[in-house]
């Protein structure tokens, strides 16, 4: 094994990761703000195929990257105005919100491309390094500037606060409605981001394949920390990545193989009880003045 | 936050008017949507009917799929009024279904046996996968949103392992899609065509109500006494209201969610009845998939009420008949069905959280 192949395998590793990380760390800012957000996988969605419109439309791939960002900021706002402002379930708000993406994103690429299940080919791409797409290296600056964020600024403080104890919060005069939104909307930007490094070179229905839920199983067994998270998801990505290296070689049937990261990720689960605590208001809702 | 009591009646029918709000503002949006792709909403309405109500033969293919439909919902209610979200009917029935027909490919027995015992080991498959995810929840604490998902995933691929390799029913180079072998014949499904036709309701042979629809009616019936007739069931709606308040007043709550996440992977395991034992006669890996999903949409659309259930999965089939005629009349996608189905749901639960608070204001005054 040479070191060439080595760099190839860690480099396909962090390209394959940089889908599930993007995503978990926009899980980490949601969950920290008490808002738990299994509609990333449906935002995933949507965001790459308004990617590829946006770079084909206007030429940029980068255009492409902000109109991408700007959807998942939309669709995230979405499930903000449902669990924060109508205080439905969140779970219940993610789901109907995954099912809307599934049609939102099939009539959309039959708008733009004339059909349903894949995109034209999107030419323009991000510039490559070490032959991948070089967004995936934005992950490094990504982490160390959430984990700044959220522990290290005022505005972090008050995030974690409204999902930990949003009473207290809002007894100091944090407003929990805002920090919320701002929880659930840098979530939503961050999965046009994750999107973007899902991309290749065209939309295809059905492509990001779980992701969003794998994103979900990070943040878990990341301890809700940006650097937890970030480092779940490259247990995920690596592991698939040696599956898609290794596949032709291993003597076992393929579907064993693809089975993998998904019995990882549960045995990962019920291995990390007792240690990881979510936020204690992940997932519920706060009402001024409740009994 | 729970409904409220059902003190006043008019309070208590608009309660119950999320549903029609729901659905009145999603084809409100559906119309937005064909007139924004320049074609004549009459038209878009008259396509619809003609595919989903014209006539015994579109009623019927109406209700027909609406019989899976129905038991997905059926099984999300079920887990949902225990407080357990099980989003992994979807690999349940996948798995379920395999177990049903191996059931009936393999245990010869009289027809009056053999039916009951594919329905039953149909059930033991969902509950077997839904199995791992409930005893995490309940003795390690992890969230059955995740794993019934990774689940999922989990299950299919275990099922096209089997079908492609030990279970495969096919001689070796023959292309047909990977299968099992042929059900025994007293294991199959018939008709109930011929009895409604005998009732005066002129359904086509081709037109398939069979004997899931009678699976379908009689878990719906058992599940309501269940919920709202028994002690367990008691417990199951308690537990889904307040596990801190069941917990007090002495409930197993894990036990309890265990049982009712169990029984929901039970019925899940029906959901593919009808296709494999009714259409096809075998079963592959190619089963009509995503049922699991439209499961929790049509229970959410019911309020988790088993027999809201029956309405919601009609409306349910009613809609992807409808999406079929808009696509072949029109220039609007069928895709446009499912952004409609998501928009439903999250106009039902947010019209219904206005509604419950603007009851509870109404009562507040009420009483000062």
């Amino acid at each position: 094994m040479d070191i060439s192949f080595l760099v190839y395998f860690l480099a396909k590793g962090l390209e394959i990761s940089s889908p599930i990380a993007f995503a978990a760390l926009g899980g980490v800012f949601s969950e920290r703000a008490g808002v738990v957000n299994i509609a990333l996988e449906g935002i995933m969605g949507v965001t790459t195929l308004t990617l590829v419109w946006g770079a084909i439309t206007f030429q940029s791939v980068w255009i492409g990257l902000v109109v991408a960002v700007f959807t998942g900021i939309l669709m995230s706002l979405i499930h903000a105005v449902v669990t924060i402002t109508f205080k439905v379930d969140h779970v219940v708000s993610g789901v109907a919100i995954n099912v809307f993406s599934i049609g939102l994103s099939r009539f959309l690429c039959q708008s733009f491309f004339g059909a349903e299940t894949q995109s034209k080919i999107n030419p323009y791409l991000f510039p490559k390094l070490l032959g991948i797409n070089s967004l995936a290296f934005w992950l490094i600056p990504a982490v160390a500037i959430a984990a700044f964020v959220l522990y290290k600024t005022v505005f972090g403080l008050r995030l974690r606060s409204v999902g930990e104890n949003p009473e207290a919060a809002d007894t100091l005069g944090v407003n929990v409605t805002a920090m919320r939104y701002a929880g659930v909307l840098i979530s939503g930007a961050l999965c046009g981001i994750a999107g973007a490094t899902l991309f290749a070179d065209k939309w295809i229905t059905n492509m990001v394949a779980g992701r969003g839920f794998i994103a979900l199983a990070a943040v878990i067994f990341g301890r809700w920390d940006p650097t937890g998270a970030v480092l779940a998801s490259l247990l995920f990505g690596y592991a698939d990545t040696f599956r898609i290296i290794f596949e032709s070689r291993i003597p076992i049937p393929g579907q064993f193989v693809q089975m993998f990261p998904y019995v990882l990720a549960v045995v990962v689960l019920a291995g990390i009880v007792g240690r990881s605590r979510a936020p204690a208001w992940d997932g519920r809702n706060y009402e001024k003045g409740e009994d | 936050m729970r409904q409220p009591k059902r003190r006043f009646s008019s309070h208590f029918l608009l309660a119950q008017a999320a549903p029609f709000m729901g659905f009145l503002a999603s084809m409100v949006v559906l119309v937005a949507i064909v007139i924004f792709m320049r074609e004549n909403p009459i038209k878009a309405f008259e396509a619809i009917f003609k595919f989903s109500m014209s006539s015994a033969a579109k009623l019927g293919a109406v209700l027909s799929i609406s019989i899976p439909y129905y038991l997905s919902g059926l099984s999300i209610a079920i887990a949902f009024r225990a407080g357990v979200f099980n989003i992994g009917n979807e690999g349940q029935y996948f798995v379920g279904g395999l177990v049903g027909a191996l059931a009936g490919v393999y245990l010869p027995m009289p027809t009056a046996l053999h039916l009951p015992v594919v329905v039953i080991a149909a059930m033991l498959g969902g509950a077997l996968w839904a199995l791992v995810p409930a005893v995490l929840k309940a003795a390690r604490g992890i969230s059955e949103v995740i794993t019934t998902i990774m689940f999922n995933n989990i299950g299919l691929a275990l099922v096209n392992y089997l079908v492609n390799g030990p279970l495969s029913g096919m001689a070796k180079g023959v292309s047909l899609e990977p299968q099992t072998k042929k059900i025994l014949p007293t294991a199959l499904f018939g008709k109930l065509n011929g009895f409604f036709r005998s009732l005066g309701w002129k359904v086509p042979d081709y037109v398939y109500l069979d004997y899931s629809l009678i699976v379908a009616i009689i878990m719906g019936v058992v599940i309501w006494f269940l919920l709202f007739r028994t002690r367990q069931g008691f417990e199951i709606r308690a537990v889904g209201t307040s596990v801190d308040v069941s917990r007090y007043a002495g409930i197993k709550v894990q036990r309890v969610q265990v049982g009712a996440f169990l029984l929901s992977g039970a019925i899940a395991g029906l959901i593919g009845l009808q296709e494999i034992f009714a259409i096809r006669g075998f079963y592959t890996y190619n089963i009509a998939s995503g049922l699991g999903f439209d499961g929790i949409a049509i229970s959410l659309i019911a309020q988790n009420h088993p027999v809201g259930v029956v309405f919601s999965s009609l409306l349910f089939a009613f809609l992807k008949q409808a999406g079929y005629g808009l696509q072949l009349s029109t220039k609007v996608p069928n895709s446009v069905t499912y952004a409609i189905q998501g928009l439903m749901i999250l106009f039902i639960v947010a019209i219904n959280a206005i509604i419950v608070r603007a009851v509870r204001s109404l009562r507040k005054k009420e009483l000062s």
